[in-house]
């Protein structure tokens, strides 16, 4: 066994971390990443992130392609290692993947092998949660993202839009203190797509949970994010933190309170104008 | 008549793109085949185009079937080389099963074994026979060596790559749940890949029957194979078809029983396309 042993299969442990005081909940300090590709350069992929994200708070990635939102989100999780700079969590270094931090991909995720139940009971299995506890909880995340017909299917009857709201259900069950996503819409058609953000929007109400999303939908950003970080390219940087101060803290439903606010014209204008500035040069050679 | 389509206005033709046919002309057609080749063997005997010393008519195969389970024991032959395979095989999967899944789990076991895997994957298991016998004499372990070395190296190949295409989100996802190590293998990338597994073996288990039949001819007094070779000395060629026609019934037999574990196993996969 140890000598399969990685320092990034460790696994982090809360325990012998200081109490949460004023510390904000996610902290990246000066965090860069490069990738070493064979027989070539390194590739910097980001250099010198920092950013911090608030006790039960949606802070959003937003960029153009290729920025690096991803490599950000993976280090969060634990599944990639920075190359130097600082990652905490609740004032705990980040040296692996845990419970602590579930991530919910762009990609579907269920396992076929389970029924909808039985794949939103898995993480709680993992981690030895009694069994009537485990089915309840189960049954209660199964009923907030509205599959408690489904229960007993297997992923292969569910579509695209169901298989991620398993997905979430599953992460959220086994009570991470931050929830990680990349892009978790991103494969979904249009309609599907807002209503799982107003589903997201209603479990980030009732579910009171930390959440560190990736997308580059702009009007996704905007309708879900407290907070959103803008990056920029070559390398990948914070270009800009952008706090949606039009919402005035309020957390919105539906989406068309959100082209009845003043303000949310010139938000979104401003973010179209620095994706332009960012995403024109893939065009010029 | 018609093919595929049962509305008559639209058109419907035998050769068509993406067309999937019924189930009933499956049949049909693929018992069509079969008829049409026992129908000319048959005609090739009762016309006198070949020598029925050396082809005797299809029905007289049959025949020849019959007598050998009903009144020469040809039954015990069968189940010595069933009972070769399935030994072997078994032997074999037990090592390559776990062996396939930790090398295409864990880098540092693939890069230990591979290359001495992969070496001999390119040795073909006859050459053994020799230095086999040499060892073994003439009992039962050559004969379950050879099926044993003919089939060991592919599998553990097969499965290693299978393993290793277990897709990274679902190890991902586990990972962020808590999962550990050892967990994650048994609960994600066991399940994930053991459909792929089981095929795996059914595709082996036809390779396993060729090697069984060469160490029966070779070196066997017992088995389907040493069967045919007796009556090669007898010139009975009924006999030598009828081997052949066991061979060929009891493969198939094999890969209807694999597909049938397929779906009764794995009924969450979507198995249409098998
Ligand atoms: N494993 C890797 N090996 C080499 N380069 C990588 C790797 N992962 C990411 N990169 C590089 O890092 C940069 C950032 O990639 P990343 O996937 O984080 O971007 P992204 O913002 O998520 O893009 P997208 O919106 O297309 O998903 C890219 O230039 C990419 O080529
Ligand atoms: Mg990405």
């Amino acid at each position: 066994m140890n000598m399969l042993d990685e320092d990034r299969m460790a696994q982090s442990s809360p325990s012998a971390c200081p109490p949460p005081t004023d510390t904000p909940k996610l902290r990246l300090a000066n965090v860069s990443k490069s990738f070493h590709v064979p027989r070539g350069e390194a590739i910097e992929a980001i250099k010198d992130v920092s950013f911090t994200t608030l006790e039960n708070e949606v802070c959003v990635l937003l960029g153009p392609s290729g920025c690096g939102k991803s490599t950000v989100l993976r280090m969060v999780a634990g599944l990639e290692q920075p190359s130097s700079g600082e990652l905490m969590l609740d004032g705990c270094p980040i040296t692996g993947p845990s419970q602590e931090r579930g991530m919910v991909f762009q990609a579907y995720t269920s396992f076929d092998w389970l029924t909808v139940q039985q794949n939103v009971e898995y993480g709680m299995r993992l981690n030895h949660v009694p069994k009537a506890q485990r089915r309840e909880r189960a049954r209660h995340f199964i009923e907030l993202v509205g599959l408690s017909r489904f229960a007993g299917a297997y992923p292969r009857h569910l579509s695209g839009g169901m298989k991620q709201r398993v997905a979430i259900a599953r992460t959220l069950a086994n009570e991470p203190a931050i929830l990680l996503m990349d892009e978790p819409f991103g494969a979904l058609d249009a309609q599907t797509r807002w209503q799982m953000q107003e589903l997201m929007m209603s479990i980030v109400e009732s579910a009171n949970t930390t959440i560190l999303m990736v997308t580059h939908d702009i009007e996704e950003a905007i309708f879900l994010a407290d907070r959103i970080e803008f990056m920029s390219r070559h390398p990948g940087r914070v270009h800009e933190e952008i706090i949606p101060s039009f919402k005035q803290g309020r957390r919105l439903r539906h989406k068309e309170e959100l082209i009845g606010l003043a303000g949310y014209g010139d938000l979104e204008r401003h973010i179209l104008h620095l994706m332009r500035a960012q995403g024109g040069e893939d065009f010029e050679h | 008549m018609e093919v595929a389509s049962k509305s008559s206005a639209y058109r419907a033709r035998w050769f068509e793109f993406l067309t999937p046919t019924s189930k009933r002309w499956r049949l049909l057609l693929g018992a069509t085949v079969w008829v049409i080749f026992f129908g000319l063997w048959e005609m090739a005997v009762l016309w006198g185009w070949v020598n029925t010393l050396l082809v005797p008519s299809p029905l007289e195969v049959i025949r020849t079937l019959y007598e050998l389970f009903a009144e020469r024991g040809f039954l015990s032959d069968v189940g010595i080389s069933i009972a070769r395979i399935l030994g072997s095989f078994l032997v074999a999967c037990t090592l390559a099963i776990p062996l396939g899944i930790l090398m295409g789990s864990f880098k540092t076991v693939e890069a230990f074994f591979n290359p001495f895997v992969s070496a001999w994957r390119y040795l073909p298991a006859p050459a053994f026979i020799p230095i086999l016998l040499m060892w073994f004499g003439t009992g039962e372990l050559p004969k379950l060596a050879l099926l044993f070395l003919g089939v060991i190296f592919f599998l553990i190949t097969l499965i290693m790559d299978h393993t290793s295409q277990v897709r990274a989100e679902l190890i991902e996802t586990a990972m962020t749940l808590g999962g550990q190590r050892w967990q994650i293998l048994w609960t994600v990338v066991v399940p994930a890949v053991l459909p792929n597994i089981l095929t795996s073996m059914r595709q082996m288990l036809a390779i396993a029957w060729t090697y069984l039949v060469i160490a029966e001819i070779i070196a066997s007094t017992t088995g389907i194979g040493a069967m045919m070779m007796r009556a090669r000395r007898f010139l009975h060629t009924d006999e030598i078809m009828a081997g052949i026609l066991i061979i060929g019934i009891l493969g198939l037999a094999f890969d209807v029983l694999f597909r049938w574990l397929q779906r009764v196993l794995f009924p969450y996969l979507d198995q249409e396309g098998h």
